[in-house]
């Protein structure tokens, strides 16, 4: 694959890295929270952009790690067999996404267990200083990895093909498209838009958002399948 | 007194409390960047017809509590009613 091509690929991890929305509801209840107790517009501003701070660290983090781990198994590149499993891996999590990202209750109730959406929330309650809101936009993506892990795949092992001087801009690329909803809703909420608005969007396009995310995932996968596992193997012969 | 059911009776039943709910509701107002008069005068209003329906019961659920309440706020602060009714189910 080419560069252009493994660029798309990254964009295309990044976008569907985005459409997942644990960080978004997270973000909305912190700003939420920080407003209804009467914070000043610097501190609320102050809690949020730690929050995306600490998103966009992990994100790079994670990034990091399964690129390091495809360079330490694979060097510059994976083996059709690593790229078949990650395109089963996005496949199933489709699927996935499809059936349960979100519950079927009314507002935007996600997949997490119950007792962990208790405790995000408690916490998200108890935020006062950037510290605290920074580690909880680490925990964010942390507690989302199960879906978030198929584009990290993806990404990451594009991200090991790319020319060297390439690799930062695609690593920068995918953090900054991956928190694109975390920064238009702390731009929103600081241009003074209101949560309620921001959410009833949420609520009104949840099921959109899911379709997308899942039949994203699908297409990813297809496309990888074909340019990683069968144009290799039809190149040898092997079709 | 009133008790309070909550969540199902997965936690203790507390008493009702009236500043408590006005103070639930006062976040929900603030968090839609309602002016802090109108902030007070709702959450009074709101709590008003609360205690009104509550005369006349001896034990409540949390559910029951919150939906009354954003019954009640949704006439004066449609924004605020939204967010405070779906606050739980955010994420």
């Amino acid at each position: 694959m080419n560069a252009i091509t493994l660029i798309a690929i990254i964009a295309l991890a990044a976008l569907i890295h985005a459409s997942f929305q644990l960080g978004v509801s997270m973000l909305t209840l912190l700003s939420g929270h920080a407003l209804g107790t009467k914070a000043r517009h610097r501190k609320v501003m102050n809690l949020m952009s730690s929050f995306t701070l600490g998103a966009m660290v992990m994100t790079a983090l994670l990034l990091s790690t399964v690129a390091y781990l495809a360079f330490a198994f694979y060097g510059t590149f994976p083996s059709p067999l690593a790229w078949a499993i990650a395109c089963g891996i996005m496949g199933g999590i489709g699927v996935a996404v499809w059936i349960f990202y979100y519950r079927s209750s009314t507002g935007t109730a996600l997949w997490i267990p119950r007792p962990l959406a208790h405790m995000l929330h408690y916490r998200i309650k108890s935020t006062e200083y950037a510290a605290e809101a920074f580690s909880l936009g680490l925990t964010g993506v942390l507690a989302e990895i199960v879906f978030i892990i198929a584009p990290l795949l993806a990404a990451g092992f594009s991200l090991v093909q790319l020319p060297h001087y390439l690799q930062p801009v695609g690593m920068i690329m995918y953090v900054l498209i991956a928190t694109t909803p975390l920064l238009v809703i702390t731009t929103l909420i600081g241009g003074g838009h209101r949560i309620s608005r921001i959410q009833k969007w949420r609520e009104n396009n949840k099921r959109f958002m899911q379709v997308a995310a899942g039949s994203a995932l699908f297409v990813l996968g297809f496309f990888i399948y074909v340019n990683a596992v069968l144009a290799p193997m039809w190149l040898q012969g092997a079709l | 007194m009133i008790d309070v059911v909550k969540r199902g009776g997965k936690r203790p039943t507390e008493s009702y409390e009236r500043a408590k709910l006005e103070q639930s509701i006062r976040s929900a107002l603030r968090s839609v960047k309602t002016p802090d008069g109108q902030t007070e005068d709702t959450a009074h209003a709101v709590c008003d017809i609360v205690d009104q329906w509550l005369a006349s019961r001896h034990e409540i659920t949390s559910e029951d509590l919150r939906r009354k309440a954003s019954e009640a706020l949704h006439p004066l602060h449609p924004e605020a009613a939204f967010i405070y009714k779906n606050y739980k189910i955010i994420m």
